[in-house]
């Protein structure tokens, strides 16, 4: 699973402080300035327009994904049980 | 024979415009007696930097030259040239670029009247067009003298990049509005003898319009697009009849297909947006109908007749002309947006529309997703309209944008220049946007030097101001960067193309993330809009191509598309999939829409459809599928035609005979890039790429390397 | 085996993916899908799976998938593929000569088509069928088959390929009638009849570019005839039905 954030996000810090990604497997990407690897893995996803209205987006192992930071820690929270 | 110097306009005030100087070249021949080396010293005196005593000394090395030779008849040029060989020999290289004459040799002029021009298949040959290739050259030779600065000129030169239309240096490249503009305010051009009124009739409208289109024209080097023409038009369609209204369709669309008698003999590259339903942003606005009066309705309440207008345009599409060939301009490009599936009727529009591109392949569907509102201008070049454009769309005259220039970078070479490094590649990257960042600044100056003369300088058209601000609205405009030969650089660097696997379709969108994210940087630093553009690419695919095998042999011998024997070569355009990978539609349009979101001023599928005629339905279920699958900002079908210049009817399929009469004086027509033309006046790059077009039937395929391989991993889209 | 991952041709009103199966009983002279037929060892290996697994991935863009050839009743593996297709949810169309009536009724009875396109080469009769189809063109297959298909719950196309030389004004008439006849009455499906143009260029016989063709408009003029021909023995009973399909 990919979790896709970006620096000064609020709803992104709240994910990021609320479930322990590290354990669950989860790669961070940040989107910014410096970083088009991670712009190229968005739009190797499809979620390039998404992104630029919604972020963190959680991209799952089927290609799916979540917006929303509180879908997000739910889904995540779920599947840590 | 021969004109003499202008070496004379010392002797006389200097010349205040265009005009005197024209008055005053002599033409007549002038004896060795007449001689006078001190216009010589006037002329480097005025031009170049250089002191009269300096300047003295040239002249008097120029006379003895002069002197010693046996010329008999001694020609302005000449004596150009003599100067400038000493200015040479001195060492004062400065002096010698500003002293530069522009023109061109004899030998190529004769070419030039005699053969057809292959760098813009647009462009036909007559003598209208060869005046316009004359100034052209030298307008080139001064963009790259004079506007733009050594180092990009020389990248230019080189094929680093490519300057495009450099010949229109003086002009904006393209141009997009709405009818508003007409309806509101008349048609009141600067320095025309006769101002119009707002029209009362649609017929008037249109002819406001493609007057308009024309001058437009004349002050832009690309494409003229026109925003929702259809329901602009709907006010003046109230209670005509169905036959008018068809035959409004019909002048519409046989203006300006036929405007190619006109200036430079060069049809207007004319876009007109079409939308079945009311787009959201103008559902509320007031109409402005006949006079220019407001109706007292908003757009809303346009629908019927904005969908009448369209299905009549649609149907003129579908006749074709006299001898049933797709029309080559305007382009339709219809909007296909969430609310067009929730408009009544659209099933059989959608038919409708897909029957047109079937048969005749003149539809472009844009796909706008989502929330965002686009406007289509140039032949890809769309803009997603922002908050300050939908407070714009309010009073819709005021929505005009316009792109100032395109610089495409050649990406294979930056390939061959890494040797297969990565941390080289994306540096070598990052230098060429920052050149082509140079050449945009270069000008923008001098467009604004231009403008800055207002509406008594050569952009009078583009300073007028009607409405508060000037026509070209210069904080508004975009500044292009293109693309060519993502798929060959893929190649060259990791040894597969972009198709082969799932790792070179990854790199391919780590360069142009990387690309996208360089622009955003530079348009910080500047204030300025820098956006990616998918180039058309129509010659410099070929010219890339051509320079890269001079400069970069042997390796890109093996690298270079096309027949190297026949030198029919290209690269691949922008960021598709090499046009001959056996690729099936879906994947196409699937992967190469991927790249879509990052490349903001428009990116397009183009799916070759050979001689083959698809079902209609067939065609509308897959536009459908593509909107909701893909990332695709644009896709066209195209299909290829026969026509027989002796029976004049025409087929389907490129063909040697014609298949009515059997004649083989026959001209294959279909899509060179962004609109269709003869394929008599393509370029050889085109050619070597037109066949080896992957048509969408025909070949039998193993599943898609990357879709196939990427299941692994979750699939592509 | 052959597979092309979309056609917006092989399927009236859908987008489908096409599976060509090899070998085939019939040589018509204007076969354009010979390497199917004569050289299948140049094709993709038997992967039935991996079609199937393609096609799953495609799900959402396909409508339907035709299985052609070749002729795919020469497979016994074909009904496990149809079921396999049937399976993941896919439409199913079939391309057949019509040769094996018996297949085609097994096929049926198991439900395993929603369409078929059966090619008719020539008018019912030995001696035009087998210079159209080869040595081992049967009209009485054919025969059965259009009987079969008279009553079957399937929407049916009834294909054929008009080249002069292959096929007078004439022929094509009685082609037209006889098939029109077969079919007459309702049926619990669409009926389409379809006259196609021959197209000369990598045709199985490569001589057939250098005789004289049909230009476009004679084509139309006798496509028209024949589409009367047709729906005149068949009696006008669904070609409304026929056209809405067709889209």
């Amino acid at each position: 699973m990919t979790l896709f954030t970006k620096d000064d996000c609020g709803k992104c810090d709240y994910v990021k402080k609320h479930v322990d990604l590290d354990r669950l497997g989860v790669k961070i990407e940040v989107l910014g300035p410096e970083n088009p690897d991670a712009l190229a893995h968005l739009a190797w996803h499809g979620l390039v327009s998404v992104a630029e209205k919604a972020l963190p987006i959680l991209v799952l192992d089927d290609m799916s994904h979540l917006t929303g930071a509180i879908p997000i820690k739910s889904y995540l929270e779920g599947i840590s049980h | 024979m021969g004109e003499v110097m202008e070496l004379g306009r010392g002797t006389v005030p200097p010349p205040k415009d265009a005009t005197d100087t024209v008055l005053f070249v002599r033409t007549s021949d002038m004896e060795i007696a007449g001689w006078d080396r001190h216009r010589i010293v006037e002329a480097l005196v005025r031009e170049t930097f250089l002191d009269e005593g300096t300047a003295e000394k040239v002249a008097l090395a120029v006379e003895q030259v002069v002197q010693r030779s046996q010329i008999e008849v001694l020609t302005a040029p000449l004596i150009r040239e003599l100067v400038d060989a000493k200015l040479v020999e001195f060492g004062l290289e400065s002096a010698r670029r500003m002293h530069t004459r522009l023109g061109m040799p004899l030998f190529d002029v004769e070419q030039l009247l005699v053969q057809p021009n292959r760098e813009n298949a647009n462009v036909p040959h007559g003598p209208e067009a060869t005046n316009l290739t004359l100034a052209e050259n030298i307008k080139k030779e001064y963009a790259l003298l004079a506007v733009f600065g050594q180092e990009v000129a020389d990248a230019h030169m080189r094929g680093d990049l490519h300057l495009h239309d450099l010949g229109f240096v003086d002009r904006p490249y393209c141009s997009g509005q709405s009818l508003e503009y007409l309806k509101k305010f008349g048609l009141n051009l600067p320095n025309s003898l006769a101002m119009a009124k707002p029209a009362k009739h649609a017929e008037v409208l249109l002819a406001h319009m493609v007057k308009f289109s024309a001058a437009l024209q004349s002050n832009f080097a690309g494409a003229i697009g026109w925003d929702a023409v259809n329901l602009f038009f709907a006010p003046y369609l109230v209670g005509r009849s169905d036959r008018d209204v068809k035959q409004l369709a019909q002048m519409l669309i046989f203006e300006y297909s036929q405007q190619a008698v006109a200036r430079g003999g060069q049809a207007i590259f004319s876009d007109i947006n079409l939308y079945w339903e009311v787009p959201k942003h103008f559902e509320d606005v007031p109409a402005i109908g006949p006079g220019g009066e407001y109706t007292g309705q908003t757009y809303g309440a346009y629908e019927k007749e904005a969908q009448r207008f369209l299905t009549m345009l649609l149907e003129v599409y579908r006749g074709g002309d006299a001898s049933g060939r797709p029309f080559f301009f305007p382009k339709p490009l219809v909007h296909i947006t969430e609310k067009f599936f929730r408009t009544e009727g659209h099933q059989e529009f959608l038919r409708q529309l897909c029957e047109l591109s079937a048969e005749k392949g003149n539809t472009y569907f844009i796909f706008d997703r989502g929330d965002t509102a686009k406007i289509s201008e140039c032949c890809r070049l769309s803009f997603k309209l922002e908050k300050s454009d939908l407070d714009d769309a309010k009073q819709p005259w005021r929505m005009r944008y316009s792109a100032l220039q395109n610089v495409t970078v050649n990406l294979p070479r930056l390939a061959y220049r890494a040797g297969g490094d990565d941390t080289r590649l994306f540096g070598a990257i990052t230098e060429v946007l920052e050149l082509a960042c140079r050449a945009h600044l270069d000008k923008k100056a001098f467009i604004e030097k231009l403008l800055s003369q207002g509406e008594r300088g050569p952009l009078s058209l583009l300073t007028m101001n009607r409405d508060g601000q000037p026509y070209l609205r210069m904080h508004r405009v975009s500044y292009l960067l293109g693309m060519v030969g993502l798929n060959e650089l893929v190649k060259i660097h990791l040894g597969q193309e972009l198709h082969e696997s799932p790792e070179a379709f990854k790199f391919g969108l780590r360069v142009i993330a990387h690309m996208k994210l360089v622009a955003e940087k530079l348009g910080h630093h500047h204030h300025m809009h820098f956006v990616l553009e998918q180039t058309p690419a129509e010659s410099t695919a070929y010219r890339f191509a051509k320079l890269d095998l001079k400069y970069y042999s042997p390796q890109a011998g093996r690298y270079v598309r096309g027949d190297l024997s026949r030198g029919e070569v290209y690269y691949t355009n922008s960021t598709h999939l090499h046009v001959g990978s056996p690729t099936s539609p879906i994947d196409r349009v699937r992967m190469e829409g991927l790249f879509h979101p990052l490349i903001e001023a428009g990116s397009i599928t183009h799916l070759w459809l050979g001689e083959e005629q698809p079902d209609p339905a067939a065609l509308a279920s897959f536009v459908e599928k593509v909107f909701r699958h893909t990332q695709s900002d644009q896709i066209a079908f195209s299909p290829e035609f026969t026509t027989c210049l002796a029976c004049g009817r025409t087929a389907r399929g490129l063909k040697e005979a014609c298949a009515y009469c059997g004649s083989d004086e026959v001209e294959g027509i279909t899509r060179i890039t962004g609109y269709f033309t003869k394929v008599s006046s393509w370029n050889k790059g085109k050619i070597g790429e037109l066949h080896e077009r992957a048509r969408c039937r025909g070949f039998f395929s193993a599943p898609a390397a990357v879709s196939g391989s990427a299941k692994a991993e979750g699939g592509v889209g | 085996m052959g597979f092309l991952e979309t056609s917006f041709v092989d399927w009236p009103g859908r987008v489908a993916a096409v599976v060509f199966l090899p070998r085939c009983n019939y040589r018509c002279p204007y076969c354009h899908n010979h390497p199917v037929v004569l050289a299948p060892e140049t094709l993709m290996p038997w992967d039935p799976e991996g079609v199937l697994g393609r096609v799953g991935e495609l799900r959402e863009w396909l409508d339907g998938v035709c299985v052609t050839g070749g002729e795919p009743t020469l497979h016994r593996e074909l009904s496990a593929l149809l079921a396999g297709l049937r399976a993941r949810g896919l439409p199913v169309k079939l391309d057949t000569n019509g040769s094996r009536p018996e297949v085609l009724e097994a096929l049926l009875a198991r439900g395993l088509l929603d369409a078929v396109a059966l090619d008719v080469k020539a008018p019912l009769e030995p001696l035009p069928y087998r210079r159209n189809g080869g040595p081992g063109a049967e009209p009485e297959a054919v025969r059965r088959s259009l009987a079969l298909l008279a009553g079957a719950e399937v929407d049916l196309e009834v294909r054929t390929t008009v080249h002069p030389a292959l096929l007078s004004r004439a022929e094509l008439l009685r082609l037209a009638e006889t098939a029109g006849a077969l079919l007459a009455g309702p049926r619990r499906g669409a009926t389409r009849f379809t006259v196609q143009r021959c197209r000369v260029e990598e045709t199985l016989d490569p001589g057939l570019k250098d005789q004289p063709g049909l230009a476009p408009d004679a084509f139309d003029a006798w496509a028209r005839e024949a589409r009367e021909a047709f729906w005149g023995a068949r009696g006008r009973l669904d070609e409304g039905a026929a056209r809405a399909v067709a889209g």
